[in-house]
């Protein structure tokens, strides 16, 4: 006898639970309780368990248990899952050839043209000697203790995928700013992907795509990292001054004009802050995604916590710190640079 | 010129809210703003605007903050949907033009200058003057020469390159009337264009505006709350209040024959003898009789008269224009002119 017998029976279900009687799987609990013999004595208000799933399969058998939850979400999953992964695989294929060739391009280079090109880079986005030298001396530091080739590979990485953010996240944000009802359908999705954790991204794409690819690492910091560049460029068009919109729809402009001559130019300032967090969050997950062999540093730090090399963990947590730094000081030199121009 | 209607508002009504048919069935039948928002839960914008606008005039429209001024003007060019009437330009009912047209209207017809500026902070000072020409088509190189000009028309030599934020106020709205100018449209709407300067700036661009309109006759809408302002630069004043006309007309008339005691408030500072003209207030005949102590012309304001007479208040003055005698004005006329107008039916209009 189960608490949840009466209910049962005052709905007439009973012939439809003793279908279920016949077998199925028997867990530890019952196990046990048969061992016991007996039933313990009907139960007191106090022990009145919450009618959960499993409580009521105690009392009728046909109810399912919450494991065939977990269970049939796992069967479904792996019944879509060959089909979904026919149109995934050709659709992320090219990120897959993104990141395997900038991988390549990077490690291959020798470091003497490499390293001057980043400089070269830095000093045409930021026009400044000091951030030039900070980043000079930061990559030197790296790979005079060995650790360049990781350290090229995790900007590889993080390189590749900000740049599809930008190139997806941007379009969405507009995509939002002009339409309430997209924003709408578009925020608790972005929620989702922000809030949710970053090792539950891995999961579903373990199933969908195989470990040795380098796109299911992409994807995830591609997930992750996206979010922040759309937010911020739709805030950033909603945000442009409606004086200037007035004047640009008085002065007869096509909503086409409008967007590319003032709300983008305009919302820069803002986009540009969306790209920065995006870059910083890229770096965070592509630590995290050293666990689907993402290479990079955070596979050494992903070393140093399994084999307890405390040494290698800490240099390399540091490296990561110094990559941060270089791209977040370089990112907002060039946000400043947007920002001075624009001042009202 | 002609006084011909460029633009003609008939029986506009704008009222802003989730269904604004419903709620203008009760305006029409007389509902008043307030009982419109607190039973309705609707603002009543305008209620029957009629105002002809003027071909090659200044006509302005005046009222306070919440007068629906901003809006009334937002309507010419559809910036904002009327929820009833229409609005005829050259005969033609604006409100049936469809995007394409409408957007060829905002071109071509009108220009805008805006309280705010609302210059492009990313464009430098030419390339913000010439926008009308830039979202025709043109390039920086066609448009060049034509914004050059403006600018130095409106006296902004050398400023060309630089950004809007290194301007001053009433710079930056120079820069805003070169590029109503440059997009070279009949139709001028200046919306508060002047209050956010300072009042000698503002002084100064008044200046400007009269002297341009001497030069290009445009047909020009301008909305202020500054009464100076209005009577300064209008031909032709429409004064509302609470979305409605209260008077409109000739200013010097207003002036001197106000009909709500609302406009009688509005008046009650105003330097009389520095806005109202010769011409408002003289007798009109030809005889050439009396013995008169001088010529004034009719487009005089009373002031020049005033210091003219010295403050005997016996002298006669005859009224000419082009030579020609049209009238005479007697300095107790005049002296009567200036008695602030009261609420008392009887005013003191010599015309």
């Amino acid at each position: 006898m189960a608490t949840y017998d009466s209910l049962f029976s005052a709905l007439g279900l009973e012939d439809w639970c003793a279908k279920g009687k016949e077998d199925g799987p028997m867990s530890m609990a019952d196990l046990l309780a048969k061992s016991k013999g007996k039933d313990a004595e009907p139960e007191s208000l106090w022990d009145l368990p919450f009618p959960s799933m499993d409580a009521l399969n105690d009392s009728c058998a046909a109810f399912p248990q919450s494991r065939e939850l977990t269970k049939g979400l796992e069967q479904g999953f792996l019944a879509i899952k060959d089909n979904l992964s026919l149109v995934l695989d050709p659709l992320t294929q090219p990120l897959s050839w993104f990141l395997d060739s900038a991988l390549y391009g990077m490690l291959n280079t020798p470091w003497w043209i490499i390293i001057p090109i980043m400089l070269a880079i830095v000093f045409l986005v930021t026009k400044s000697w000091k951030l030039v030298a900070l980043v000079a001396g930061s990559i030197c530091l790296l790979a005079f203790i060995d650790y360049y080739v990781y350290a090229m590979q995790t900007l590889a990485i993080i390189f590749v995928c900000a740049f599809l953010c930008v190139l997806f996240g941007v379009p969405i944000g507009i995509a939002m700013s002009r339409s309430d009802t997209m924003q709408r359908l578009t925020i608790p999705v972005l929620d989702m992907l922000q809030t949710l954790p970053p090792f539950v991204y891995l999961i579903p794409l373990i199933f969908l795509f195989s470990v040795t690819e380098s796109k299911l690492y992409g994807i995830a910091i591609i997930l992750y990292a996206i979010v922040p560049v759309v937010r911020l460029t739709n805030l950033g068009i909603r945000l442009v001054d409606k004086d200037v919109i007035e004047a640009a729809d008085a002065f007869g402009m096509t909503p086409r004009q409008k967007l590319f001559k003032v709300q983008i130019p305009l919302a820069l300032p803002n986009i540009m802050a969306g790209v920065n967090q995006t870059i910083m969050m890229s770096l965070a997950m592509v630590v995290i995604a050293s666990l689907v062999s993402a290479p990079g540093l955070g596979v050494l730090v992903l070393r140093g916590i399994r084999n307890l090399e405390l040494g290698v963990g800490l240099v390399s947590g540091l490296g990561i710190v110094i990559l941060a730094v270089i791209l977040d000081r370089v990112t907002k030199a060039s946000l400043a640079r947007i920002n001075a121009s624009q001042k009202q | 010129m002609a006084n011909d209607i460029k633009i003609s508002i008939k029986n506009l009504y704008k009222i802003f809210g989730p269904t604004p048919d419903v709620a203008l069935e009760y305006v029409k039948r007389g509902m008043n703003k307030a009982d419109l928002l607190d039973q309705q839960n609707h603002v009543l914008g305008l209620r029957d605007i009629n105002v002809d606008i003027l071909d090659g005039k200044i006509t302005v429209i005046m009222g306070l903050s919440g007068s629906g001024k901003s809006t009334l003007i937002r309507h010419l060019n559809r910036l904002i949907e009327p929820t009833a009437g229409e609005i005829r330009l050259d005969g033609k009912n604006v409100l049936d033009l469809n995007e394409e047209q409408l957007r060829q209207l905002r071109r071509e017809q009108m220009s805008m200058v805006f309280q705010k500026f609302a210059l492009l902070p990313h464009k430098t000072v030419l390339e913000n003057t010439g926008m009308a020409l830039n979202i025709r088509g043109s390039k920086t190189e066609d448009f060049e020469s034509e914004a050059v000009k403006w600018l130095a028309r409106v006296g902004l030599e050398g400023n060309e390159n630089q950004y809007p934020h290194q301007l001053s106020g009433g710079m930056q709205q120079r820069v805003g009337i070169a590029r109503a100018l440059v997009s070279n449209s009949p139709i001028m709407l200046m919306d508060e264009a002047f209050s956010a300067l300072d009042p000698l700036i503002r002084s100064d661009m008044q200046d400007l505006l009269l002297e341009l309109q001497d030069e290009l006759q445009k047909t020009i809408v301008f909305i202020t709350h500054d009464l100076d302002e209005a009577l300064k630069l209008s031909e032709h004043l429409v004064i509302l209040k609470d979305g409605e006309v209260v008077q409109q007309g000739d200013p010097q008339d207003i002036l001197l024959n106000p009909n709500d005691p609302y406009i009688e408030a509005f008046i009650h500072d105003i330097n009389r003898a520095r806005v109202l003209r010769v011409r408002s207030i003289m007798k009109k005949h030809a005889d050439n009789d009396a013995d008169y102590a001088g010529d004034i012309a009719e487009k005089d304001n009373l002031e020049t008269v005033l210091s003219r007479s010295g403050g005997d208040t016996d002298k006669i003055f005859r009224v000419v224009r082009n030579g020609e005698m049209v009238g005479s004005l007697c300095m107790k006329d005049l002296t009567r002119a200036l008695v602030p107008t009261v609420a008392s039916p009887e005013t003191n209009h010599q015309g």
